[in-house]
């Protein structure tokens, strides 16, 4: 049973880290070989010859810059809603993960290169966090909103202001829910492909378009293309080994402290 | 120490609307021109392959676009490619989280394997489904015809095209929602389950009308989020079809995708653009009250 | 008198050096092509040779459109030379202003049709670069197995398909992905008789043209590859290289792919090129200039681009393209005695028929091209889904000419030829 839900999740990744070590003949041969000699040629190509590493610096850049700065504005922001009930000011920040992408490009690209800011971290940072800020903003106000205010209370019955209550008591306990929510926005940051697409140029681009270097004008590069798939998705998928415990008691913990 | 009262009585009183200004700050700014401008933009007819300025035509561009079968077409797949996915992985979510709602070896495990297919890069994730739904050389008709079933088109038919498509769709999204379901299943107190067993009710029942209530909140909750990003797909379907074959996989983001790039139409583009967010915003409203509705 | 003369020294040292400090630096685009990494492999030689700092960017081809239109559009481009293909793109970059007129270039050794289509009101807008022309791909062993000689008509063509069609490898295949497929269909279509747009008014609904693409849909209907209405060269040519197709109509430009060992295999001694069959009006197959090159109007540094673009479309790199199987637009290349001896026979037997009887446009020529495409592909689609049967067919490309007219005359170029 258990099986029959795993295997069906786990095949295209087996399939796609299998084929990044055959060439492209054993990749497209029919029927599939299952039995290859496996070469290291597309890795080599990935790593080397298209500066995957500038890529993976890139992507790391903008996606820890966009998730810090989303939290220094976001939490305070969550914990207002959660507290003062401020649900129209939720839905408001929701309406930025509503908005299709796409309109969002030529506007920005014609301010971005008004302030000269083009082919700089901080135009993609930016555009980032509008897809990060939402995501921590709503994970965490359901998350403050299962913490007893009884805890913020007592702390000011003692003198506190709410503010150094929300410091010095919530914050603390709110761990699990920040791994949580962090863990996702920096995924979806890293994942992200339009924005980065028009808004980058060659000193910013980050991975998820890396994988169109193997698409060329006359060939497809099978191999390069799994390779660089593999490696796009492997710090996320790590990422999300290491912190799976918090991910998955963050959603767990919202619900059984309610 | 009065001082510091003082003080912090300002931020204090206020704090409901300091706390939230940065945030709402940044997505008035980052938001606000993109907004107008999309709006205004949806008011011309600009459009670059004429070379000509734009001119504002008021709703012309409306009266056109709304009206075009292929907008119309567009639509319907919209909702089309959104309820197949979303429903489906409502379904399998529920099913999945119920096998797995028990405590068993290797439970850790078999969560972070679900993690994996939203963790990963859509665009990549297209670009591999593609190799795997080729016809003649692809692994999925060849599991196909190793079981006795013909071999499929996938993507090459207009007519499978829609659920080819959501089925990558299924496969990314379905842990999520299981997941959260899980989480909200592992929460429920087990009172009613067991004055239900002492009562004699079948499992079935048991399901119906005590699980299913109970957690319904919590998906709804997750409903919202994936209806929303179901609504605008757009990865997945640039990757592998690019709207296609001819338009069969046009959902309203990639056709105002192909009318901004490849026909530069922008004025165009734009209303498609508003229209889509209209719907996207009626949508989540509409889940929204109904969250509401069951609150009580 | 001392002091200010050595004042007068100090200042003209410090301005020369300062205009030596200054970097010199230009921003250039290039496509993900072959020609594209030759130049991103040259560019150091480049730099050292005139301290030029070069700062290059290559992107897939539909995604550098993106690019440059959203720079362009927004006026806000730093970009100095770029990459762009003429039938695609040319006209509507002229219409916009995007382009520099390129006064200062030696356009002797380019053939009249190639510029014919880089000129705008005289001036030529783009340097030509890279050129491509219709072929047969075929596999000579199964030819040999069915005992069939290759096809020198349209006739032949099908009856050949029809032969080596099976249920495991397609008799023939071409592109069936609507747009994608309009650029190969040209070839079909121009062999009929017919053509995409007659004096600036759309043609693609006269008797010859639906023929040949009632034709077509016939052809990859019955012998073509399952899904073929979603195949474009990126699909069909890992088919080919499985071995799973006998024959393929599309661009020279595969033929490297097609056997290299590393990713095909179908080795080189199996694959013969030949010329595209004759239909009615005879052998007539497209022959596009897919490349050129072009400066910025809005670049800022139009000197050092003018001398860059030189530099990369100069004939000593292009005769190191051709060396690596890269077609060049020049005509002295093409006459070079290493280059003849180096070049598969069949492309240059190929490209010598396209470039005496061809036609230099595979596409509707004009700034909505895009959309037009897209037109013209749903006609090719609904032929193929019919397979070429369909009773539609002639009110469906009359709708989608009226269509297409309709595009011409909203950006002025109805009529205009």
């Amino acid at each position: 049973m258990i099986l029959a839900i795993i295997i069906p999740v786990l095949f295209p990744f087996l399939w796609m880290l299998t084929s990044s070590f055959k060439t492209q003949v054993d990749i497209v041969a029919w029927p599939p070989r299952l039995i290859f000699s496996p070469i290291l040629q597309n890795y080599e190509r990935v790593f080397r010859e298209q500066n995957f590493l500038k890529y993976f610096t890139n992507s790391s850049i903008i996606g820890i810059s966009a998730v810090s700065l989303s939290l220094l504005m976001g939490l305070p922001a969550a914990y207002s809603i959660a507290r003062y009930k401020q649900k129209r000011l939720s839905m408001f920040i929701l309406i930025a993960r509503l908005m299709p992408g796409i309109s969002f490009l030529m506007p920005w690209y014609i301010i971005f290169s008004r302030l000269k800011l083009m082919d700089s971290y901080i135009a993609l940072i930016l555009s980032h966090m509008l897809i990060t800020l939402p995501i921590i903003v709503w994970i965490m106000s359901s998350y403050f909103e299962t913490i007893p205010i009884e805890m913020e209370e007592s702390a000011m019955v003692d003198g506190a202001t709410r503010q150094r209550a929300f410091l010095s008591v919530v914050l603390p306990i709110a761990g699990p829910g920040i791994v949580t929510s962090v863990t996702l926005a920096f995924i979806f940051s890293w994942n992200n492909f339009m924005f980065s697409q028009v808004l980058s140029m060659e000193r910013t681009r980050t991975l998820p378009i890396a994988i169109y270097n193997f698409v060329s004008y006359a060939e497809v590069d099978w191999g390069a293309v799994m390779a660089a798939a593999v490696a796009i998705m492997a710090p996320a998928i790590i990422l999300t080994m290491i912190f799976q415990k918090y991910v998955v008691k963050g959603l767990t913990m919202g619900a059984v402290k309610g | 120490m009065a001082m510091e009262r003082n003080k912090g009585s300002f931020l204090e009183k206020n704090l409901h609307i300091i706390f939230p200004m940065p945030a709402v700050i940044f997505v008035v700014v980052m938001m606000l021109f993109p907004v107008v401008y999309t709006l205004f933009l949806s008011f011309t007819n600009w459009n670059l392959t004429s070379g000509m300025p734009l001119s504002i035509v008021f709703l012309k561009s409306y009266q056109k676009v709304l009206r075009e079968p292929r907008f119309i077409a567009a639509l319907g797949r919209t909702f089309s490619f959104t309820a197949l996915a979303v429903v489906v992985e409502t379904i399998l979510g529920m099913i999945v989280a119920l096998i797995l709602n028990r405590e068993f070896k290797g439970k850790g495990f078999a969560k972070l394997i679900m993690l994996l297919p939203l963790v990963s890069t859509p665009v990549a994730i297209g670009i591999v489904f593609n190799l795997f739904y080729d016809p003649t050389i692809g692994l999925a008709n060849f599991v196909l015809t190793r079981f006795g079933f013909p071999r499929q088109a996938w993507t090459g038919s207009p007519v499978t095209v829609i659920p080819s498509l959501a089925i990558v769709d299924i496969w990314q999204w379905t842990p999520m929602i299981a997941l959260i379901l899980l989480s909200g299943l592992a929460s429920l107190s087990s009172e009613p389950y067991e004055s239900a067993r002492v009562d004699g009710a079948s499992e079935w029942q048991i399901f119906w009308r005590i699980t299913l209530p109970m957690v319904t909140p919590t998906l709804l909750t997750a409903l919202i989020l994936r209806t929303i990003d179901a609504l605008k797909t757009f990865d997945i379907i640039y990757a592998m079809t690019g709207g296609g074959p001819g338009y069969a996989s046009e959902t309203l983001n990639v056709m105002a995708f192909k009318y901004s790039f490849e026909y530069f139409r922008m004025g165009q583009a734009s209303v498609i653009l508003v229209f889509l967010f209209m719907l996207v915003l009626f949508m989540s409203l509409l889940i929204v009250r109904m969250r509401k509705s069951l609150e009580l | 008198m001392m002091k200010s003369k050595l004042m007068l020294v100090i200042l003209v040292v410090l301005t020369v050096l300062s205009a030596g400090a200054q970097q010199k630096e230009i921003r250039v685009l290039l496509a993900n092509h072959p020609y594209g990494d030759l130049l991103k492999a040259a560019i150091p030689e480049y730099e050292k040779a005139t301290g030029v700092k070069v700062n290059v960017e290559s992107l897939q081809e539909s995604q550098l459109t993106t690019k440059l239109t959203t720079e362009f559009a927004t006026r806000s481009s730093t970009v100095d030379v770029f990459m762009t293909r003429p039938l695609q793109e040319a006209k509507m970059f002229y219409k916009n202003g995007w382009n520099e007129p390129l006064v200062n270039y030696d356009f002797s050794d380019y053939p009249q049709n190639a510029m014919n289509i880089v000129t705008f009101g005289g001036k030529p807008y783009l340097v030509p670069m890279i050129i491509e022309w219709e072929v047969l791909y075929y596999r000579i062993d199964l030819f040999k197995k069915a005992g069939l000689s290759v096809p020198s008509t349209l006739t032949e063509l099908e009856l050949a398909a029809k032969k080596l069609n099976s249920d495991d490898i397609a008799g023939i295949a071409s592109r069936g992905k609507g747009a994608a497929a309009v650029t190969q269909l040209s070839s079909y279509i121009y062999s009929y008789g017919g053509t995409y747009l007659d004096k600036g008014k759309a043609a693609f609904d006269s008797k010859e043209a639906l023929d040949a693409i009632r034709f077509y849909g016939k052809l990859l209907a019955n012998y073509g590859p399952k899904g073929v209405t979603n195949l474009s060269w990126e699909n069909i040519l890992p088919l080919f290289q499985a071995g799973k197709v006998a024959m393929w109509t599309d661009a020279s430009v595969f033929y490297g792919q097609i056997v290299d060992p590393a990713k095909s295999q179908v080795n080189a001694d199996m694959v013969g090129i030949a010329n595209f069959p004759a239909g009615s009006k005879g052998s007539i197959p497209c022959f596009p200039v897919a490349w050129g090159m072009a400066v910025a109007r809005q670049s800022k540094n139009k000197a050092l681009a003018m001398d860059f673009i030189k530099w990369a479309t100069s004939q000593e790199l292009a005769k190191r393209a051709m060396l690596a199987n890269i077609p060049m637009a020049r005509n002295s290349v093409w006459k070079d005695s290493e280059v003849r001896s180096k070049v598969h026979p069949g492309l240059i037997a190929t490209q010598e028929h396209a470039a005496k009887f061809g036609i230099a446009y595979d596409r509707p020529y004009m700034s909505a091209v895009g959309e037009a495409r897209d037109l013209i592909g749903e006609v090719i689609i609904e032929s193929i889904n019919t397979a070429g049967a369909s009773s539609k067919l002639e009110a469906l490309a009359k709708e989608k000419a009226a269509a297409v007219n309709e595009l011409l005359q909203d950006t002025g170029e109805y009529g205009v030829y």
